[in-house]
């Protein structure tokens, strides 16, 4: 305990404040200020509500004792035209409902605040970065943030995906069937996902249940494309093998072949888990402490970004790692990767540019590499040598791996006490979960997520966009940006721990928080994607008042029961395009956007087209701009 | 009489066969279809195989079926077949 009466261990950045005027913005960034209060919050910020009124965002000030008060602003559109943002909008304009749509029966909402709490993490990270760079002499004071440059980031790899200039995907909303995909349906009706990062379980699996290994093979093609691709074409013969077995027999055979089975639980279910009352309280960050007593922060390179002359050394794979060490070099961070010798297998993923994937190069652009084997002696030495010269540590490794490489927190402690050593994780704190691997699908299925999602979707089940892993790699990157400020003000390195599952909680905070309390959470009146005579609009009214310009706007009565309604809108949409009601409707205040459906041109669409850039692919840029 | 398929090079692994995308070789399971390539394109064995198995990260398909859900690297192959490497990694 200290002099504020908090406990620093849990609470890192107590005695900075944060101060806004959060009761009052806009409805359509009430869920981004709610996701900032509580993280906040959650972080020992002391948060103060101010009076008076964001006229188009959110602005607020983070002031921590001895620096210049930092101001961040998030606002909607990426040109800073106030109009008609909302999470809604900003999801159907920015790609991200087209990706999502890939698998779910057309462009749909994700149906989460996931833009707006996105956008929340990466607003307060952006201040805490700001305050990192005046410890070492930068002079930045604000930061600026929108809900477009949050969405843009969430799809980077789907859009460099679709810009390459040979090979690129051509997969639009609606491509593949909402049904003959992940997750599964069992005859007893229980849904469930299913997963193994090998062929041989699925083989030994689907051979125990009569399935030729031909179309085995299929399934599993299909199902090696859904981390890249946001789609998985499963062989129907695969569902209807399941449809025809009681849950019980299939997690019987799942176990006998080393295969993963999750059930998708409801919000419900996980608010009876042992590690969600931490999650809610303290965020999805667990702080450890490390040395303490060190050296006040140096000076750094004085760079234009805020984390120049910082370094960190990645270790990770595929998407939530590399997505946190991607935006640590974007805030100016010195970022080496360790690949293995020969380099990580996801370079040759096509389509390349210059004999590198797109994607994995829209990711990992910016770092330099280091390859060397970390399970071999010498690899080892050489990653700890590495590590006694930097300021960041990141793995993303499978739990346990570790302790038994020696490569823990004490481990590299013990060569630079001023480390942080980050790990990006799957599942968290909860080891009874630890044998299931921890990869997105799966904790979209056990976090309740995959159910929140498909209350809007066509399908049984969550998103095949990567939604967990992307934000998991934002929530990881602002741990680092958390702990780094709390050595700079502090003088104590330490650990700290996020995950996949901690991220699915982030999301749904609103939500459970509302369960927790008995009382029903709150949804938008009207947040839908309809057909227009031309084209999909979406629509999203967050009270009655904006329920009642809609019904002015349109000139045609709303029943209040939402089937009922939303057949009323569809008819009245069909007179004109969905750009001249996204204008039309713009004029009354309204969010109201033309969905996005072929990738390729999101960047024609002048309230996105600043977070993007056109090279050899489209790459989407710094979510932040400081100043 | 020698079976000759038409095997699909992957981008990454052209350097090895001068530039080619396609090469017809011969070779009646997929294990004697790999050996031949390399003594022709030497080097490439060592990106297919991990110690005599396929390797984690690459998927050989005859005629769109993977080889893992087949005999493995005792595929048998046919007259016309075609095989296709690709790079493949699960998770995310």
């Amino acid at each position: 305990m200290d002099r504020f009466g908090v406990n620093l261990m849990t609470f890192p950045l107590a005695g900075c404040t944060l101060s806004g005027a959060f009761a009052h913005v806009p409805a359509a960034f009430a869920p981004a200020a709610s996701a900032v209060f509580n993280q906040a919050g959650a972080l020992g910020i002391g948060v103060v509500f101010q009076p008076g009124t964001c006229a188009d965002g959110l602005d607020f000030r983070f002031e921590v004792p001895g620096l210049a008060p930092i101001a961040g602003r998030l606002l909607g559109w990426a040109d800073g035209r106030p109009d008609g943002a909302s999470e809604l909008t900003v999801q159907a304009a920015s790609g991200l409902m087209a990706v999502h749509g890939r698998a779910s029966g057309g462009a749909r909402p994700l149906g989460v605040d996931y833009v707006s709490t996105l956008a929340a993490s990466l607003a307060l990270q952006g201040t805490f970065a700001a305050a990192i760079g005046q410890l070492r002499g930068s002079g930045h004071t604000r930061v600026d943030v929108s809900l477009a440059g949050a969405a843009t980031l969430a799809i980077g790899q789907y859009l460099a995906g679709a810009t390459a200039p040979e090979g690129a995907e051509r997969l639009l909303p609606g491509c593949t069937s909402p049904r003959e995909r992940p997750p599964f349906t069992s005859a007893d009706g229980v849904v469930f996902e299913l997963e193994t990062l090998d062929a041989e379980p699925w083989r030994r699996f689907w051979n125990g249940l009569g399935i030729p290994g031909e179309l085995a093979g299929k399934g599993w093609s299909a199902f090696l494309l859904r981390y890249a691709k946001a789609v998985s074409p499963m062989p129907a013969e695969l569902m209807e093998a399941l449809s025809r077995l009681p849950y019980a027999v299939i997690a019987e055979r799942c176990a006998e072949a080393g295969l993963s089975i999750c059930p998708l639980r409801s919000l419900i279910e996980r608010l009876e888990d042992d590690d969600l009352p931490l999650l809610l309280e303290h965020g999805p960050w667990h702080f450890t402490p490390g040395t303490s007593g060190l050296p006040p922060t140096t000076l750094g390179g004085r760079g234009d970004l805020p984390l120049s002359g910082l370094r960190v050394i990645e270790s990770c794979r595929r998407i939530q790692g590399p997505l946190a060490g991607h935006l640590l070099a974007l805030l100016g961070a010195e970022v080496i990767r360790i690949e293995l010798p020969g380099g990580d297998p996801l370079r040759g993923m096509p389509p390349l540019v210059d004999g590198c994937s797109v994607r994995f190069d829209a990711l990992n652009r910016h770092k330099q590499v280091c390859e060397l084997d970390i399970k071999s002696a010498r690899g080892r030495a050489e990653l700890l040598e590495l590590a006694s010269q930097a300021d960041v540590f990141l793995h993303n490794w499978a739990p346990g791996k570790a302790a038994e490489l020696n490569l823990d927190h004490a481990d590299l402690a013990r060569v630079n006490p001023a480390l942080i050593y980050a790990y990006a994780g799957g599942w968290g704190e909860d080891a009874r979960l630890h044998a299931m691997p921890g990869t997105d699908f799966m904790v979209q299925a056990y976090s309740g997520v995959a159910r929140q999602i498909a209350r809007r979707s066509a399908s049984a089940g969550g998103s095949l966009f990567t939604v967990l892993d992307v934000l998991g790699g934002v929530v990881a990157a602002q741990g680092v940006s958390v702990a780094l400020l709390k050595r700079g003000l502090r003088g104590e390195a330490g650990r700290v721990d996020s995950s996949l599952l901690g991220a699915a909680t982030l999301l749904c905070t609103t939500e459970l928080l509302a369960l927790r309390d008995g009382k029903a959470p709150v949804e938008p009146p009207v947040a839908g994607v309809y057909p227009t005579a031309a084209g999909l609009l979406a629509i999203e009214c967050r009270d009655a008042a904006e329920v009642e310009r809609l019904r002015y706007a349109l000139d045609c009565p709303l029943d209040a029961e939402p089937a009922l309604r939303d057949e009323q809108i569809v008819r009245c949409l069909a007179s004109r395009d969905a750009q001249a009601w996204q204008s039309l409707l713009r004029e009354f205040g309204l969010a109201a956007s033309a969905v996005r459906e072929d990738l390729s041109a999101v960047h024609e669409d002048g309230r996105i087209a600043p977070c993007l850039r056109t090279e050899a692919y489209t790459l989407v840029k710094s979510p932040w701009s400081f100043t | 009489m020698p079976v000759s398929v038409s095997v699909s090079i992957p981008t990454l692994l052209r350097p090895l066969t001068q530039d080619q995308k396609r090469i017809e070789i011969e070779g009646a399971t997929v294990r004697e279809l790999i050996e031949r390539m390399d003594s022709q394109y030497p080097g490439i064995k060592e990106r297919l195989l991990d110690g005599g198995e396929m390797h984690r990260f690459v998927n050989v398909y005859v005629n769109d079926n993977d080889i893992r859900f087949a005999d493995n690297l005792g595929t048998a192959l046919k007259d016309g077949d075609n095989v296709s490497i690709l790079p493949a990694v699960a998770g995310g």
